[in-house]
């Protein structure tokens, strides 16, 4: 557990250091990459931990980006709104949590399917508040360039920080050891007298007060967002693939998969003008037959083996 | 065996050689001017993404075969950077900032649409790079106060005026108008704009129906609206969705005076896919190769342009083809004014410009969208389109269906 901390801060160190030096293209990657592990990150608490394959992940991020965007543009201050989205997010997902969490595997998938479908429908048809299909503009912050990214990457860095924290928390508590007796029999965890309801709910929960607030930093970065893009059910595919690709239900295993994969894309975008989704797809497939424990496993074999010499 | 291995040798050398002198020759080239272009090569938008492609390659070949680009005593090769952004809004962002932090563009043209335009011109005017949206017509995507963002079409108000003036003043009989939306920026924003004209003529609007982007069944919407018996049906969308309400209204029987549609009759595709059904339907477009400019652009008057799009494409430009080519020569005429590629100097020039090109009037209004086009309107007939309106440049008479 002390070892976890120490890469933790070292990993978030490095990421800051880089940023600070870098060009705006690569604070941008390297911002994209703070919020995609919060993802993955967030989406390991109820897919990893649980067990529980969700595809909510895009609701949580549109719920929390038109939160805020929407109280900003009330004249709310951008640190309460970013705050307030979290929590939004978090009540939406308990209160709907309640409704699905009886669901199990596929039904569970499906049911979390449509649930940012439901939310972009929402949006599209209130024009008056939301700007509907016509989009959200945000207030645009006056301040240089230079500065604008590296406030909004401090942003995604301290968000993606505090949810790895909560991950490795959670490892060790009693709500995680349930939820891990959830994900191996749900049956026998409720015979041994884990509240499975309780915990499912308060993971998912978890894993949505994190995005929530990813959205709306995300929101205020971009300044403008439509109900296509923040509802994109990518958004709920990448997290999943990140964690499958890095390890699924470890600590490090989800921030690797982003890494991994976001490195993979930028490769290929930049190398194949038209057939780069193609080539990312093979890429993702075959990495998934090849090592299906994800790359974290790969490291934790090479220890081992090195262990034993 | 080991002659094989010479050779392969060689050939190697010769590669890497050639690599070197092209590398060498680049650096020889350094006056270049180069434009970013985020566009949707692939997925739901790329139809739309290759015409606005054709429209800028013909720019810059045009540009590059007259000598290039003058300014500030040097001659600069154009050349354009292009990304794809996959249909995809934030990637067409990234792309923005990619290629103005990384590709070191000089000016940008902005992606498709007005919704990404309109986010990605966020990241523009971060930097102060003149970005000219081809594609962006709604007044929302020029709201924002940007000062670096600069769109060749028309507010929307533009394209709904003239039809409601003519239909009102040719047919008195028809007074219920249904209207069904694509919800989205551009068409959702066009319709409440045709409805703002309409009810100021004192027409009553019997229905207006919203349908979700990506739908692919209007028959609801549709015999909601046969049950109001509009004389008028004003869809709105992309050329997708509008072959498929025509083709529904005719099985629904859905049979109005009029029909006008927005923004796909322009485009060969949608006279193709309709056949007898796109007969009469008539839309409004920011440009027609009927109109006649003298322009003082690159491409010269509209008939040379529309000369040089049929020796390089074969046929003639829509709408957005021609707006794509306009962005380019609209830039080049900015630095030319501005004798210089400093982006605050070009991004003064293209505010104070009030020029004829083959495209039309350019004159940008305080927002930076062009205010001094006039759109064409015209009708499908034969699978032709025919223009008729503005007078200067009418081909026919607007008909009405029996």
């Amino acid at each position: 557990m002390k070892r976890d901390w120490v890469i933790l801060v070292c990993g978030a160190a490095a990421i800051g250091a880089l940023g600070w030096s870098g060009d705006n293209y690569f604070i941008r990657l390297l911002t994209i990459l703070c919020m995609y592990a919060t993802l993955a990150q967030s989406w390991n608490f109820i897919g990893g931990f649980a067990g529980y394959p969700s595809f909510a992940t895009a609701a949580f991020f549109g719920l929390g980006a038109y939160t805020s965007g929407v109280l900003q543009n009330q004249g709310l201050p951008i640190l309460m709104c970013w705050g307030l989205a979290g929590l939004c997010a978090a009540v939406f997902a308990v209160l709907i949590g309640g409704a699905i969490l009886h669901l199990r595997g596929h039904y569970f998938a499906i049911a979390t399917l449509i649930i940012a479908e439901m939310l972009r429908e929402i949006v599209n048809t209130t024009p008056n508040l939301t700007g509907g299909g016509m989009g959200l503009n945000l207030p645009i912050l006056r301040i240089s360039v230079d500065v604008q990214s590296r406030v909004f990457l401090l942003a995604m860095l301290v968000l993606a920080v505090v949810t790895t924290a909560a991950a490795i928390l959670l490892q060790r508590s009693r709500l995680g050891f349930g939820l891990r007796c959830i994900q191996q029999n749900e049956s026998a965890a409720s015979i041994l007298g884990v509240n499975a309801y309780q915990y499912k709910t308060a993971a998912f929960g978890m894993s949505a007060v994190f995005v929530g607030m990813a959205g709306a930093i995300y929101a205020s970065w971009v300044n403008y967002i439509e109900p296509p893009d923040v509802f994109d059910i990518l958004i709920a595919v990448k997290p999943l693939v990140m964690v499958l690709l890095g390890g699924i239900g470890t600590i490090f295993g989800p921030i690797i998969g982003a890494m991994v994969l976001l490195a993979l894309e930028e490769l290929v975008w930049r190398n194949f003008l038209t057939v780069h989704a193609a080539a990312l797809g093979v890429i993702i497939i075959l990495l998934v037959l090849f090592l299906p424990n994800g790359l974290f496993s790969l490291l934790k074999d090479l220890s081992a083996k090195r262990a034993k010499q | 065996m080991s002659r094989e291995w010479t050779s392969k040798l060689l050939t190697r050398f010769a590669i890497a050689g050639a690599i070197l002198g092209s590398a060498v020759v680049a650096g020889q080239a350094q006056e270049t001017i180069r434009v970013g272009a985020p566009l949707p090569m692939t997925g739901p938008l790329a139809p739309e993404g290759a015409k606005q492609k054709k429209g800028y390659d013909l720019w810059a070949e045009t540009a590059n075969a007259k000598g290039g680009i003058k300014a500030n005593g040097k001659t600069y090769k154009v050349e354009i950077v292009y990304f794809d952004y996959a249909s995809n809004t934030p990637r067409a962002v990234q792309g923005a900032e990619r290629m103005i932090t990384e590709d070191k563009v000089n000016f940008l043209f902005a992606p498709f649409g007005s919704g990404a335009s309109k986010a990605a011109s966020s990241v523009s005017e971060r930097y102060g790079i003149p970005t000219i949206a081809a594609t962006a017509s709604s007044a929302e995507v020029y709201d924002q106060g940007y000062k670096f963002l600069f769109g060749t079409l028309t507010p929307n108000e533009t394209v709904t005026e003239p039809i409601a003036n003519i239909v009102t003043s040719k047919n008195k009989d028809v007074k219920k108008v249904a209207i069904l939306a694509r919800n989205d920026l551009f068409p959702l924003a066009v319709a409440q704009q045709m409805e703002k004209s309409l009810k100021a003529k004192g027409m009553e609007i019997v229905a207006f129906e919203r349908y979700a982007i990506g739908t692919m069944d209007h028959s609801a919407a549709v015999t909601q609206m046969r049950a109001a018996r509009p004389d008028w049906v004003y869809a709105t969308g992309y050329v997708n969705d509008l072959i498929l309400i025509r083709k529904q209204m005719n099985e629904l029987g859905l049979r109005p005076k009029v029909i006008t549609m927005v923004a796909g009759p322009a485009y060969r595709e949608f006279a193709e896919a309709t056949g007898p059904l796109g007969e009469n339907i008539s839309s409004v477009a920011w440009w027609h190769p009927a109109v006649r400019y003298k322009g003082k652009d690159v491409f010269g008057t509209t008939e040379a342009f529309n000369k040089a799009w049929d020796a390089k494409y074969k046929g003639e430009a829509d709408y957005a083809e021609a707006s794509a080519a306009a962005a380019g020569a609209i830039l080049q005429l900015g630095i030319e004014k501005a004798d210089s590629i400093d982006p605050k100097k070009v991004r003064d020039a293209l505010a104070s410009l009030d020029v004829e090109t083959f495209y039309g009037k350019v004159k940008f209004g305080p927002s930076g969208q062009i205010t001094s086009l006039e759109p064409p309107v015209f009708q499908l007939r034969g699978g032709k389109t025919v223009v008729v309106w503005p007078e200067a440049v009418k081909q026919g008479e607007l008909e009405f269906f029996k």
